[in-house]
This record gives C-alpha cells, sequence and structure tokens, in this order.
C-alpha cells in the first residue's frame, strides 16, 4: 500500500472512542416552500453498514448531501465523528468517500485521467502515492481494461463503478453509496455487495442508500427507513426485523383449548386458519411452548411469522 | 479516537490539475488554434489584398497593416479583444463552475474537500492563465508575423513616426497586458454568472450577450452617463499605443475600469460560491 499515512490513525487519545460515525439532529430542509427533509435525527454507529431506505422522493439523497457539507441545512445539526460540520469540514471530509446523485465525470477524459484529476484533490493522498492509488481503485472496481478509454463511452454500469472508484481512492473510515447498484447487471451487484462486505470487514463504516430492500437485507447491520422527509424507524435490522414481525405460529388441533390456556397465562393469542397465532410481544417463543405443554396441548409445529423488510417496509411507508 | 487536523491537498497541485484538464479539452484547444492562425492570415491577408484607398483619402486598416510591423499585432489585438478573446474566457469561465456542476464533478471536488474560497481560487487562477496565455500568444504570433512580412525597419506609428524595435516591442507588450486586465475583468463577471447557475450555456449567452448589448448602449448617445461605466466603453483606446507619443490617460481608465470590474466580480462570485448548494 503506497497511501499517503493518514493523520494519526491508531493513535491513543484522552478522548474517548465516538460511537457514532455520523449524527444528525433535527435536520431540516426547505427548498422554496416545500419540506425535503425534516426532524431528521439519525444515527450511524461506527463500523456500522447502515441501509437508508425510502420511497423515491423521500429525502435520502437531501440528508446525504446535507450530511457531506454539500447542502447546508435550514435547521439542525450534524457531526461527524463528533466533529461539528460545516466548521470542521476540513478535517472529516478527508475521512469520508461518497457516491452521490451517480457518478460525476468528464466525458472527455479517460476513466483513469478522470480519477487522476480526483486524486489530486484528494487531501490524504501524497503526490506521489496518487498514480497506485488510482491504479488500484481501478483495479478493485473492475475497470482497469478500460482504464484508458474515454469515459464518454462507458456504459452505466462502468459509469456507476467509477463513482465506487472515486469514493475508494484513500483508505476511508466512513463511505457514503447513494444507491450504488444503479445501472449495474446482476454480477456488478454482486461486487458492490463485495465490496461493502470488504469495507465493513475492514472497520469502515459505510452508509448505503437503496431502493432495492433485497440489497439492504443482504448487507446491512442497521437501517434507517425515511417517509417523506422523516425518519420514521431505524436501529439494527435484526431488532427491527424482530419487532415487526412479533408472532408465532402455532399449528394444533385444539385451536380453543389452546387459545384459552394462553389467555389464561395473559399472553395474547387469536385463532387463525392453520392454528392460532400468538403475540410475542411481551413473551417469548419457549414460554409460549412451555405453557401449552403444561396444558397438555397437541403442538404439531410452531414457527416464526416472518414478515420480511419488504412487509416492514410496506408496513412503515404506506399513506394512513 | 483519531486526532482530527484540518489537511488540505497542496494548492501547486491543485493548480496544475485544473490547468491540465483545461488544456486537455478540445474546445480550448481548438480555440486556441483559430486565435495563433488569425494574426498569420491577417498579415497574409494585407500582402494579398490590394486595399484600395477610401474616397476620402484614408488608408483602409488593411492597406495601414500592409508593410508597417507595429500595426499588426495591436490591430490583431484590438479585434480579438472584442470577440475571440471574450468567447474564450468566457467558456473557460463556464466550464469552470457550471460546467462543473452540471457533470457532476463539481460534487467531487467539494466532498474531497477542496474549501469552497480555495476551489474559487484554483479556478480563478485557470481562467487567468488561459485569457493571458491567448492574449500573449495571439500578440506574439502577430508581432512576428508582421516582422517576417514587413521587416524590423518598418515599425511605423499612427503619427507617422518610426520606432526602434525595442520600443515597438516595449508597446506591444503594453498593449497585451492591458487587453489581458480587460480580459481578466471578463472573466470575473463569468465567473459570477457561472458561481450562480448550472448551465454552462447561460454564462456564455449573458456574457456574450452582455457584451454586445454594451456595445449597442454606448453607440447611443442619450445614454452617455451611462457610458463610464460600461467596460466595453475603453476599449477602442488600445490603439493609443500607436501613437506618438503614447496617450496614457484613456489607457488608465480602462485599466482601472476592469479592476472595479474584477473586484465586483469577485465580490458576487464569493458571496454566492460559500452559500451555494452543490
Amino acid at each position: 500500500m503506497t497511501f499517503a499515512e493518514t493523520a494519526g490513525v491508531g493513535t491513543a487519545d484522552a478522548v474517548p472512542t465516538p460511537v457514532l460515525a455520523a449524527r444528525t439532529r433535527g435536520l431540516r430542509k426547505l427548498y422554496r416552500n416545500t419540506v425535503a427533509v425534516d426532524h431528521v435525527d439519525l444515527d450511524v454507529p461506527e463500523g456500522a453498514v447502515l441501509g437508508m431506505l425510502g420511497p423515491n422522493g423521500s429525502g435520502k439523497t437531501t440528508t446525504i448531501r446535507m450530511m457531506l457539507g454539500l447542502t447546508t441545512p435550514t435547521a439542525g445539526e450534524i457531526e461527524l465523528f463528533g466533529a461539528r460540520l460545516p466548521e470542521a469540514a476540513q478535517s472529516v471530509l478527508p475521512q469520508v468517500g461518497a457516491l452521490v446523485e451517480g457518478p460525476g465525470f468528464h466525458p472527455f477524459l479517460s476513466g483513469r485521467e478522470n480519477l487522476l484529476r480526483c486524486a489530486a484533490a484528494e487531501p490524504l493522498l501524497k503526490s506521489a502515492a496518487i498514480p497506485a492509488a488510482v491504479s488500484e481503485a481501478l483495479e478493485r472496481v473492475g475497470l482497469s481494461d478500460a482504464a484508458n478509454r474515454r469515459y464518454r463511452g462507458y456504459s452505466l454500469g462502468m459509469k456507476q463503478r467509477m463513482g465506487l472508484a472515486a469514493a475508494l481512492l484513500v483508505p476511508r473510515r466512513f463511505v457514503v453509496l447513494d444507491e450504488p447498484t444503479n445501472g449495474l447487471d446482476p454480477a456488478g451487484t454482486r461486487e458492490v455487495r463485495a465490496v461493502i462486505a470488504d469495507l465493513h470487514k475492514s472497520g469502515t463504516t459505510v452508509l448505503v442508500s437503496s431502493h432495492l430492500l433485497s440489497e439492504v437485507e443482504a448487507t446491512c447491520t442497521h437501517v434507517a427507513v425515511l417517509h417523506q422527509g422523516t425518519v420514521v424507524a431505524q436501529g439494527e435490522l435484526k431488532d427491527l426485523l424482530e419487532a415487526s414481525n412479533a408472532g408465532l405460529l402455532v399449528s394444533t388441533p385444539e385451536v380453543t383449548a389452546a387459545v384459552d390456556a394462553l389467555r389464561d397465562n395473559r399472553i395474547p393469542a387469536r385463532a387463525v386458519p392453520d392454528g392460532i397465532l400468538v403475540d410475542l410481544a411481551a413473551t417469548s417463543a419457549p414460554e409460549v411452548v412451555a405453557t401449552l405443554v403444561r396444558a397438555d396441548i397437541p403442538v404439531y409445529e410452531v414457527h416464526r411469522q416472518r414478515t420480511g423488510l419488504e412487509d416492514l417496509f410496506a408496513q412503515l411507508t404506506e399513506t394512513p | 479516537m483519531t486526532t482530527l487536523a484540518p489537511v488540505r491537498a497542496p494548492i501547486l497541485r491543485l493548480l496544475r490539475s485544473e490547468l491540465r484538464w483545461i488544456y486537455r479539452r478540445p474546445r480550448t484547444l481548438i480555440l486556441l488554434g483559430l486565435l495563433a492562425l488569425y494574426p498569420i492570415l491577417f498579415g497574409i491577408g494585407t500582402q494579398v489584398v490590394d486595399a484600395p484607398v477610401r474616397a476620402n483619402g484614408d488608408q483602409s486598416v488593411v492597406a495601414a497593416v500592409a508593410g508597417n510591423a507595429m500595426m499588426l499585432p495591436v490591430i490583431v489585438l484590438s479585434t480579438t479583444m472584442v470577440f475571440f478573446l471574450p468567447l474564450g474566457t468566457t467558456m473557460t469561465a463556464s466550464d469552470a463552475l457550471a460546467g462543473e456542476a452540471s457533470h457532476g464533478t463539481l460534487r467531487g471536488l467539494l466532498l474531497a474537500p477542496v474549501s469552497r474560497i480555495r476551489l474559487l481560487a484554483v479556478k480563478a487562477f485557470g481562467v487567468a492563465v488561459v485569457s493571458a496565455g491567448a492574449a500573449v500568444m495571439t500578440a506574439l504570433i502577430a508581432f512576428v508575423t508582421g516582422l517576417i512580412i514587413a521587416g524590423p525597419d518598418s515599425l511605423v506609428t499612427f503619427s507617422g513616426t518610426t520606432l526602434p524595435l525595442a520600443d515597438g516591442l516595449w508597446r506591444v507588450v503594453v498593449a497585451t497586458g492591458w487587453v489581458i486586465v480587460q480580459m481578466w475583468a471578463i472573466g470575473a463577471i463569468a465567473l459570477a454568472v457561472s458561481a450562480a447557475t448550472e448551465h454552462p450555456l447561460l454564462v456564455m449567452a449573458s456574457v456574450i450577450g452582455g457584451l454586445f448589448v454594451f456595445g449597442l448602449l454606448s453607440s447611443i448617445p442619450v445614454l452617455d452617463w451611462l457610458h463610464p461605466f460600461l467596460i466595453t466603453e475603453s476599449w477602442d483606446s488600445i490603439v493609443d499605443v500607436l501613437r506618438d507619443p503614447m496617450p496614457w490617460e484613456n489607457l488608465t481608465t480602462g485599466f482601472l475600469r476592469a479592476l472595479c470590474y474584477i473586484v465586483i466580480g469577485y465580490s458576487l462570485a464569493l458571496a454566492r460560491m460559500v452559500t451555494k448548494d452543490s
């Protein structure tokens, strides 16, 4: 690796490690009279892969742009690694790589020339290390063979890869990817997933916005759901999924007896076509099974009613 | 926690990268090529065309240039400064901010990050280098062409005196420097417009269109109170370098007027730049 040493990475400091790579409070953005984003309190824990989900126009990109200092918020505050933006931009943004609103490059330059130009502006890259860093980034996104062709002739997927390469020019602490799989074929999508997994493994915090729920479910540790400009849910992916599918499906021939037995123990349950559905909000699966067995009720099968991210998303973003 | 000290990319690296980008653009190269050809064609044209003397006995410009090595660079500068040089300057300025914004590359620079003030400085530098480079190249080629065609003994002024080579060169340098400052003024205004829009064509249209409107306004006598505010007002004074002795008054006024445009242009550009959403 020939990357420039980042300022004091790894040095122990008296200040405790901040748990959050990014934090926003009361973020609000007005465009003329339209509220694009309002009351966004977002926490991106350090080391997490946070998937930002939301339908089109829910404020994902606006939030990301404000978090990166590209757009000035109408109100609210933004911290990256515990430092306030925009004041601390010059110290924190070099550690942040981003692909926002699609890749942006000059059509008359080759892929390599374009990246050389990006690299020249990167504060953490030493001049001597630039050519190697560019080659490495091109290699990483699989563009080495097309590096000397003009960007004009690139396919949509190749352009998207270029954007990814620019975000990965320098080893980052935080990488923000706005719809990174746009225009990519299934193989490209898998590669992006692999890049995200790589980043995660090396301890980099990743924020990835996507409308592809399966993407988020496959790659993320945390999820934030945006709807109409506000965060309607956020937290660890497994917690969110758990909270949303608090149902246990029990197959039994003695439906009435089972429901009664559970209700006697103050466990809410109701009859459904295949048996009974138990609400797990206040109890746990083993306890339900134990209660039923103690009441001598035959149990054929017990399984969690999985809703998955798709249903959760639908629940959260359906306009009432 | 890592120590978070502000870090910046070396400014020389940014400037070099900016120039490299500008001079790799096909359109920059085409415009420079045309500018280089213009004095040569103009010089040859004056030799080939047998220019008639006008009815009132005055020589036409073409006839005046023929056989006079002093005349060619100044006339070439005075004709390019009303169109080709402002065009090149405005084109570079429109690509600098509006063009980069429309390609989405401005984001990349701001994210690196290059601070907004530094970015404007880098862009201003690029525009200044292009306009100065174009003016110097044009003047140099014109001067050399003139010397080749008419010989070093033919540096004749409007006043009829013949200048020694060093004096002639000095006057061409003054004229070139003066034109460069005028172009920097155009560049400042163009960058201000460029910072305010995402459409490079809008920058071209408003600045080049503005110059035409200025030309119109200055020809309307009723609006003479407005004339001192028009940058084009002093552009005719470039031919003053062809008089002997050289009258400095109008050139100085034009210089100061251009300085005002530069100050105003960059103030507006800076104000827009720091608040701009990109």
